[in-house]
């Protein structure tokens, strides 16, 4: 039998503590009252009538209550420990020096600590799992620093208030200050909601003024961004906000076309950590108004600044494997990479940044970074149009445009830059997928003394690689650039050995903007990194002897066939030129003896045929080697496709399969 | 035979040094007898001791031991407010006069520093605790009388928030300060806000009264509780444990102290064996390891062992707000200094002296 506690020898019951336990606390001296001054004054009376307003000492309470002294003094030793929490003084720190508290704005509380993280935060957080000889090599590179994208906008907002932050056509000029504002409003609104940092907040936004102050309010707050692309429905979001983690969501208004709203609201039904939907148009059941939480919201009450190393961004990416893939990335991997890019851009304070690759994309936030580092004018094109980014680019002089090559074959195979006066556009940068040479150099020409170059990364990377405006036009068209600064590249055979120049392999790259792994994806995760610490791009690719990199395909879209590895790009660019195509995909279908033949996918056009004999013999003509020919060719009516227009060759390998 | 002699009080022996006499802190006279202290063992006692004589030594060994400002308590009174058990005759039965000592003195300058520097500047208390316990000795040797130094530590009975002695009472009844709105924190109206020590003498000595008036709150606190409801040690407690009421007489009317808010805030004591118990309970090393070695409790470890025994921090936002504490005329050292060679000269014109 156990010894009876100090408490149980004393007779003291919990039920004791409960009920004397307040009495004995006021009538302590951790409460005091006191009228007059009686004791200066030495009015022995009224010091008497005052005893228990200035505490009593425990007997005199055991005297006054009917308990023992004993159990008095453990009674009320054991409320002072309970109320006592150690970490409380430590808010002392923060004052004095010029410091003081003041109610009306509530004590300064210790900058990290006390602004906690959310509930799946630190599981985020644990995907940021950054090499240490990588952690080392980027902060003593000075790659990685201590900003964030709240300080670039904090500081752009002191230094031009009144400077445009963003100026989305068909929108009203949104300012630094005002950004700045609105953004940390917003912030505020969001913690009083519960949203806390490390929280993942999910936009479904055009690429308007309301994305980027959602952006620059959950880099305010320390929540995580992450983005749902425009066409998604419930089917695709549904997954994502689940696997994500999703705090709240931000979406447009209900149209005639859709109520994301509703959708929304519908999945937050469903899924329990999804507390809060936040949408553009006005509040109604279930939904926040976004303008309503801004205005309603005290700037005065935003929480600390995150730091960093913290959690900033997770995208799910454009890819085209089966499953999405969620990229986390923190401030530093975040900003490291468009920071050591921007002596390429020399974009100046003030110029103006076009963009027609959509916010939800990292391509998108990239480039909304360049604009925010260099405390330019961030130009995103809302919905893409041909005619729309013809446009902006005519009237909106930008110095730059961020573009991807699909936007620019839609331009010029619309003739929409012919006699319009783009002489303002110093750079276009074409990024998002492959770019043919032939387009780069076509774009150039409309130009007059604007430079078209590429750039080359991934929503696990970033900008690795990137073409350089001062390099004769032929490095620039017929390759995509060298590595960034702050990153590196190399090309290995498929065994890992290194490439000699100008010879296909894997492209791996590594950097100051390399993601540090998947966000719970095991699967994902295994292999991706190098033992030596390399991201395995999956991208095949040649490297000059210069360092110049040029993508020749993917990885997982090479066919084996009976040991002969096909690379089937080329093959695919050359059939997307005949006359009766639209669109091609070549992908491997099973073979009992080969184990992989060739299978070409087509979207033909408009009442054109196309027998497989046909094709081979075109082929042939075009000069192309017989083994790279496909055994089999399967018209389809669409090709499936990601939002960002890749083909989803998985669904065509599931389906020849 | 009874003798009357005139005494200075203790605010009157360094203001009418510094050449105050007569700006409101009149002279106090005394009437009392010489005493007849029984010698404490091993000890002869000197005979035919002069109160006045014998407290003018004391107070005079005070000052130049570094005390700003000293006085005797009146026993009776102190015996009759104190609570039993925390009465000077509960710890020296035969005690006959509480001589308080009051320190401090920071810079314009110190008043500026963070809190956690500030801690440091409050720390005087052990120079008081220091002159006392020279005292002591002083007495016994000087007047052959016993006398201690009072513990200024809790009762180790009653916890951590409970003090053998009141200080501040001895300190009160003794003239060397009055209870401001800020938790009842003495201030004076020359020297500010002080540490207090106390010293328990079997000797007799003639005591001071409290303070005439009470210089809490400030003209300028006043004026501002006026306009807002609150004084500057209200609007500027980090805890917000203070409140009360000022008269229409501009004199304290009411004062509310929260100590348990105070205390979860400026004390640290109770640190120590919370954070181990939080170390025995956790089941993560991790946790356990952050809670023992962590850079904030590491510190409490230094503290304890090769630090100087100052604290963490404290939050003295109440007085570093107080006009009183931040600007009483005789808080600046040089004042002080010249006040006590007046007194040190005014003690030779009139042939005292003392064997300290």
């Amino acid at each position: 039998m156990a010894a009876p506690t100090r408490r149980e020898r004393l007779g003291v019951t919990p039920e004791m503590i409960e009920a004397f336990g307040p009495i004995i606390f006021d009538l302590s001296t951790n409460v005091q009252d006191r009228r007059g001054d009686p004791v200066r004054l030495l009015q022995f009376d009224e010091i008497e009538r005052q005893r228990s307003g200035a505490g009593l000492s425990d007997p005199e309470i055991a005297a006054r209550i009917g308990l023992a002294a004993d159990q008095v003094t453990f009674i009320r030793v054991l409320l002072e420990q309970r109320r006592f929490k150690p970490a409380r003084y430590y808010r002392l720190f923060q004052l004095g020096g010029g410091r003081r508290f003041r109610t009306e704005r509530g004590m300064e509380r210790d900058a990290y600590e006390e602004a906690q993280f959310g509930g799946d935060a630190l599981a985020i957080r644990d995907a940021l799992r950054f090499r240490p000889d990588h952690v080392r090599r980027e902060i003593e590179s000075g790659s990685w620093t201590a900003d964030t994208v709240a300080t670039y906008l904090r500081h752009w907002a002191g230094e031009t208030p009144q400077a445009a932050a963003v100026a989305a056509p068909g929108h009203a000029p949104l300012s630094y200050g005002a950004a700045l504002d609105r953004a940390e409003r917003l912030a505020a609104a969001l913690a009083a909601l519960g949203v806390r940092r490390g929280d993942v907040v999910t936009v479904q936004l055009p690429s308007t003024p309301d994305f980027v102050v959602i952006y620059c309010a959950a880099a305010r707050l320390g929540a995580v961004l992450s983005t749902l692309h425009m066409p998604y429905g419930p089917g695709e979001a549904e997954p994502l906000l689940r696997h994500s983690r999703a705090r709240a969501v931000f979406c447009g208004a209900a149209s005639d076309k859709s109520d994301a709203p509703a959708m929304f609201a519908a999945l937050a039904e469903r899924l329990p950590n999804l507390r809060h939907v936040i949408s553009a148009g006005p509040e109604r059941p279930g939904v926040h108004a976004l303008e309503a939480l801004i205005a309603g919201a005290d700037r005065a009450t935003v929480p600390p600044l995150p730091v960093a190393f913290d959690a900033a961004l997770m995208c799910y990416t454009s890819g085209t494997s089966d499953a999405p893939k969620a990229v986390p990335h923190s401030y530093q991997s975040l900003l490291a990479n468009p920071r050591q890019c921007l002596p390429v851009f020399a974009v100046k304070p003030g110029e103006r940044i076009v963009s027609a690759a959509p916010l939800t994309h990292a391509f998108g936030l990239f480039v909304a970074n360049v604009a925010l580092m260099t405390g330019a004018t961030f130009v995103p094109l809302p919905a893409f149009t041909p005619p729309a980014l013809a446009a902006v680019l005519e009237q909106d002089r930008p110095t730059h445009a961020f573009v991807a090559p699909a936007h620019v074959a839609a331009l010029l195979k619309a003739g929409l830059l012919d006699g319009r006066d783009v002489t303002s556009l110093r750079q276009v940068i074409v990024s998002g997928s492959y770019c043919a040479p032939e387009l780069k150099r076509a774009l150039e020409e409309k130009l007059g003394c604007g430079r078209v170059y590429e750039l080359w990364g991934m929503t696990e990377t970033f900008a690795v690689l990137l073409g350089d405006p001062r390099e004769p036009a032929r490095e620039r068209h017929d390759w995509i650039g060298r590595a960034t600064p702050g990153s590196a590249a190399r090309i290995t055979d498929l065994d890992g050995n290194p490439a000699p120049a100008n010879t296909e392999g894997e492209l791996q790259v590594r950097g100051c903007s390399v993601f540090g792994g998947y966000f719970d994806n095991a699967a994902a995760n295994a292999g991706i990194f190098t033992d030596d610490g390399w991201l395995r791009t999956g991208d095949l690719a040649v490297m000059s002897e210069t360092g110049h990199v040029r993508i020749t395909g993917r990885i997982k879209d090479i066919i084996n066939r009976g040991g002969v590895k096909l690379n089937p790009s080329d093959v695919e660019a050359l059939i997307d030129q005949h006359e009766a195509v639209l669109q091609s995909a070549i992908v491997p279908m099973p073979d009992p003896i080969l184990g992989e033949r060739a299978c070409c996918c087509v979207v033909l056009k408009p009442g054109q045929t196309l027998s497989l004999e046909m094709l081979c013999a075109w082929l042939e003509r075009q000069g192309v080697a017989k083994f790279k020919w496909p055994e089999r060719l399967v018209p389809i009516e669409a090709m499936p496709m990601t939002p960002t227009r890749k083909i989803i060759k998985g669904a065509l390998i599931k389906m020849v399969g | 035979m009874r003798r009357s002699v005139t005494l200075r009080g203790p605010s009157d022996i360094l203001a009418g040094a510094a050449g105050k006499t007569g700006d409101g802190h009149g002279c106090v006279h005394w009437d009392f007898s010489p005493t007849r202290a029984r010698p404490a063992p091993g000890m002869s006692r000197t005979p035919d001791i002069d109160p006045a004589a014998a407290k003018q030594a004391i107070i005079d060994y005070c000052l130049r031991k570094g005390a700003m400002v000293a006085g005797v308590a009146d026993l009776a009174a102190i015996e009759r407010i104190a609570p039993a058990g925390h009465r000077p005759t509960d710890l020296m039965p035969r005690v006959k006069s509480v001589i308080a000592v009051a320190v401090g003195g920071a810079t314009a300058g110190a008043w500026r520093v963070p809190a956690k520097a500030l801690g440091y500047f409050g720390s005087t208390e052990s120079r008081a605790y220091k002159i006392v316990y020279g005292l002591a000795f002083f007495i016994e040797h000087k007047f052959g009388v016993p006398a201690i130094y009072c513990p200024p530590d809790m009762d180790p009975e009653l916890g951590a928030r409970y003090p053998l002695q009141s200080l501040k009472l001895h300190a009160e009844l003794a003239g060397l300060g009055a209870r401001s709105l800020a938790g009842d924190i003495l201030l004076h109206p020359d020297y500010g806000y002080m540490y207090y020590a106390s010293c328990f003498t079997e000797l007799a000595l003639p005591p001071d009264k409290p303070l005439a008036e009470n210089p809490c709150p400030a003209p300028s606190c006043v004026a501002m509780f006026r306009r807002d409801g609150r004084t500057p040690c209200m609007k500027f407690c980090p805890a917000q444990c203070l409140s009360g009421e000022i008269g229409a007489d501009g004199k304290q009317a009411a004062m509310h102290y929260d100590m348990a808010a105070c205390a979860e805030l400026t004390q640290q004591f109770e640190t120590v064996p919370q954070l181990l118990r939080d170390a025995i309970a956790t089941d993560n090393p991790e946790e356990r390891e952050a809670l023992l070695l962590g850079e904030r409790n590491k510190v409490l470890w230094y503290r304890m062992t090769v630090g100087n025994g100052g604290l963490f921090a404290q939050c003295f936002e109440c007085m570093r707000v107080c006009p009183i504490a931040t600007n009483a005329p005789l808080a600046d050292p040089l004042k002080r200094g010249a006040a006590q060679r007046a007194a040190a000269s005014r003690k030779v014109q009139h042939g005292g002296a003392d064997a300290a």
